[in-house]
């Protein structure tokens, strides 16, 4: 008995998270969107669990509610927002994070730290850019396939990432992670608002047939450290994922005799390495079928598929090129992590250059891009089209 | 020792006023040759058409027989499979209440028992309280030959041992401890003994009044089981086990019992030991789910809200929501009001049922969370964790995770999943702890027995079967032998 008694007795003194809340004392943050209202912050609150007006709990159907508070820093705002909520604030939760562009130019670190620090708040959310558009307004929009705002927003960002190669996600975690990376930045997706926010932030959007306004993902944006410098379009946050070696398959469309050929790439790999101290070399192979094709070319011909192969090994290094120069030289942002390779082969050299490294040194790195890409198959169509018609 | 008077006349004077004249007695004297003959037997208890044919034909046919002396002529002529001398008279009324002729003689200190016993008890039925699909269909009954009948014709074996004892001073209830001689642990066989004989009550009328006095400790798990299957019975004794039989209960007591004894059933031997090894794990799951599921739900609604995924803590929240009670009392509430409606449902006749079911369905179902007093998930949980109990047949077992469910709900309510850590640690060290008749009642498990494992969680062919377990008896291990 007495040794029973130690057992309840050491749970009371050891433990320390013995916060007792009800569940329906809580405010169930989801979505957590940053902007900046001048000089001071904004934040809003997108809290999941409101039911409103006569909604029958039995129903089981949430409705969200958006509390936003400003004030001259991020605590001032969140004070705001607790004092307005007649429920607890929990963080618990939190889906994803949405920062303005103005937030990001200024150093995403800066607000970084209260949710970082927060015991409450898992680190696993998703973290978005919004791009031409307040913060706040994106964890406003209604989806109408999802039940609740951040709900929709994690599932557009995973459902893209799992089917469309030039999405990406970037969690708090890996954003922060890529941050204190030694020679490496982090690239974080954006996200806008097609349509009238108005409208569509009101119950009657998911009610029409095609909603007014909707959540579409936009191009990546380019950190440099945790400062937004700058985007790239949707063909090249492709290239940007397959030298991260993050995806698998590319759909790439090459210019051949004036014509499009597209080609369904698949098992693609990269790899980097270092061939000396400012000399990286990227090696991609894989294979792709062909996937559509508009020319009279006779691609039964093994010979036309060998030279469709080289041009596009040719034409896909020839894009590499061009991201890495535009990254290295406009941006000065070493998303590829080349840094932190030489970092882990030559760590005293790193030492030298790292205080200068995203100025100076990083678009002194020579890449070398190696490919090997091939063609076994051309789908299951033997002929083009139009050269069957003939 | 008291002795039979030598007086007819006296005798039933004696035995009417021992029983206050009551009108069941009855006595007739009959007159051969000027000796007296008295049959004295209870009208209640006896089968008066077996007095007629034999112990009336038998006196008129000594009548014109008699050689030397009358009282041996009258036994020698007594057509019974059952005929007992005995000499004292503080038997008579045993013997008399369980139905039997006592034939007294004048001149003669001895008197002469006959078996008349009426059939006052049911046939051998089909079991109600532990139905199965596949398997023997009778089950014990209240006749306390008829249930060591039904053993001896399954064992055939003559070390199948019956020791008897007669407990109760007033109703002298015939209790039969069973074993196989060569397998049980005589010791054990010898503890229950001397504790059976200690009992000194006035009466023992259930297989259930002894349990006490065999398990002395204060767990709420049970260390026995109970069966009314004559085919369980025979198991645990081939495996070693004791089998205790009150006269006048069906149900009988299995000792010693261990903890995985209770997810196994009879008819696990005679299944495919694959579906039944999937069964047992399923049962194990209930096990943890009837014990565990409220505790959990309290603990992470209310304290740990960051173990739950996204939608689920939100559509729960959403269900709680204007909701007037606490989590806890909630659960509790619920859980109360399920108790008492399955307390009752067994206890009402079955007329009521119907009526009993709609408002528990119905009211504190539906209508309960329709009028806001209690959240629908809390409906769910109370639901789970009362059918998950329900796969256990044994109704101690059941009460036992009862009783430590409501332990988990406190400690979950107070310190959250902490707290149900801690009440199962608790719980895990008690019943290790538990020992009875020198059996852990974790065993096979703890301490752990490598070849019992056959026979525990899964539930390997019956041809690989060739041990007994061995904490229960060390002698006799071989069940089969391997053919050469």
């Amino acid at each position: 008995m007495k040794k029973i008694l130690l057992v309840i007795s050491l749970c009371f003194i050891l433990t320390g998270c013995g916060n007792y809340a009800e569940l329906d004392k809580l405010a169930i943050v989801t979505g957590v969107a940053i902007d900046k209202d001048g000089d001071d912050y904004e934040i809003s609150y997108l809290v999941a669990n409101s039911p409103k007006g006569q909604t029958s709990s039995k129903e089981g159907e949430a409705k969200t509610t958006v509390y936003s508070g400003t004030g001259e820093t991020i605590p001032d705002a969140a004070m705001i927002i607790e004092q307005k909520s007649p429920k607890k604030i929990y963080l618990g939760h939190v889906n994803v994070v949405i920062i303005s562009e103005e937030i990001a130019k200024d150093g995403f670190f800066k607000v970084a730290d209260w949710l970082f620090r927060n015991p409450e708040a898992r680190k696993q959310f998703y973290l978005l850019l919004a791009k031409d558009e307040k913060a706040k307004n994106i964890i406003k929009i209604i989806s109408p396939l999802e039940s609740f705002p951040s709900q929709s927003i994690a599932t557009l960002l995973e459902s893209n990432r799992d089917s469309i190669s030039a999405s990406t996600t970037t969690t708090y975690n890996n954003f922060v992670g890529y941050v204190l990376e030694q020679g490496a930045d982090p690239i974080v997706p954006t996200i806008t608002i097609k349509g009238d926010v108005k409208e569509g932030s009101d119950q009657s959007n998911i009610e029409t047939t095609e909603p007014i306004a909707y959540l579409a993902l936009g191009p990546l944006a380019i950190f440099k450290e945790d400062k937004l410098v700058g985007y790239v379009k949707a063909k090249e946050s492709e290239l940007i994922n397959l030298i991260q070696n993050k995806i698998k398959e590319i759909k790439y469309t090459l210019n051949y005799n004036d014509d499009d050929i597209t080609i369904d790439s698949y098992n693609l790999k990269t790899k980097l390495s270092l061939k000396d101290e400012w000399h990286v070399n990227l090696t991609i192979t894989g294979t792709g079928n062909i996937y559509n094709i508009n020319s009279d070319i006779d691609i039964s011909d093994p010979k036309e598929i060998r030279k469709i192969e080289k041009k596009w090994n040719k034409s896909l290094q020839k894009s590499l090129k061009k991201l890495i120069k535009k990254m290295q030289n406009e941006y000065k942002s070493d998303i590829f992590g080349f840094g932190n390779k030489i970092y882990s082969t030559y760590p005293q050299k790193w030492n030298q250059v790292k205080d200068e490294w995203n100025d100076k040194y990083f678009k002194q790195v020579k890449v070398t891009i190696n490919s090997n890409l091939k063609i076994p198959d051309t789908g299951s169509l033997k002929d083009t089209l139009t050269e069957a018609r003939k | 020792m008291e002795k039979i008077d030598k007086n007819v006349r006296e005798v039933t004077r004696k035995i009417k006023k021992l029983y206050g004249e009551s009108p069941d007695l009855n006595t007739r004297i009959i007159d051969i040759q000027g000796q007296k003959i008295g049959c004295l037997f209870f009208e209640s208890s006896s089968q008066t058409s077996t007095i007629s044919d034999f112990i009336i034909k038998a006196v008129d046919y000594t009548k014109d027989n008699i050689f030397d002396d009358l009282f041996e002529s009258l036994k020698n002529n007594m057509f019974n499979s059952q005929v007992i001398i005995i000499d004292d008279f503080s038997q008579f009324p045993y013997f008399l209440s369980s139905g039997f002729t006592i034939i007294v003689v004048d001149k003669c200190d001895k008197a002469i028992v006959m078996e008349t016993r009426a059939q006052l008890d049911r046939g051998v039925t089909e079991s109600t309280t532990e139905p199965i699909l596949r398997g023997s269909k009778d089950s014990f009954t209240e006749s306390h030959s008829k249930n060591l009948g039904l053993l001896r014709k399954r064992i055939k074996d003559p070390n199948l041992w019956f020791s008897e004892l007669k407990i109760g001073r007033r109703t002298q209830t015939r209790i039969s401890i069973a074993y196989m001689n060569d397998i049980a642990d005589k010791k054990t066989v010898d503890e229950i003994t001397k504790k059976l004989k200690k009992i000194n009550i006035d009466g023992i009328l259930d297989s259930g009044n002894l349990i006490d006095y065999l398990t002395q400790n204060k767990s709420s798990f049970p260390q026995f089981q109970s069966t009314e299957r004559p085919d369980i019975v025979c198991q645990a004794l081939l495996d070693g086990k004791i089998v205790i039989i009150v006269e006048n209960c069906p149900f009988t007591i299995i000792l010693p019992t261990v903890f995985i004894d209770y997810f196994h059933t009879s008819e696990d031997q005679y299944q495919k030991s694959v579906n039944i090894s999937f069964t047992r794990v399923l049962k194990i799951f209930a096990f943890l789910i009837t014990l565990f599921t409220p505790a959990i739900y309290i603990a992470i609604t209310t304290f740990d809200q960051n173990t739950v995924p996204d939608k689920l803590l939100i559509s729960l929240a959403v269900q709680r929501e204007g909701v007037p009670f606490p989590t806890a009392f909630e659960i509790i509430l619920l859980m109360t009001i399920f108790e008492i409606l399955r307390e009752s449902d067994i206890r009402s006749p079955s007329g009521m049922s119907a009526a009993m079911s709609i408002v528990g369905a119905l009211v504190l179902g539906q209508a309960a969370v329709d009028a806001g007093i209690v959240s629908p998930i809390t409906v769910i949980v109370v639901a789970i964790t009362s059918i998950c109990s329900m796969i256990f047949t044994d109704i101690d077992f059941i009460n036992g995770i009862r009783a430590w469910r409501f332990i988990f709900i406190i400690a979950a309510s107070f310190l959250g999943l902490i707290g149900v850590l801690s009440a199962s640690l608790i719980l895990l060290i008690k019943l290790a702890s538990l020992e009875n008749y020198k059996t852990s009642y974790l065993s096979p498990f703890a301490p752990f027995n490598l070849k019992a494992q056959k026979d525990a969680i899964v539930r390997f062919s019956i041809s690989h079967i060739f041990k007994r377990p061995k904490y229960i008896s060390e002698k006799n291990q071989t069940r089969q032998r391997r053919s050469s």
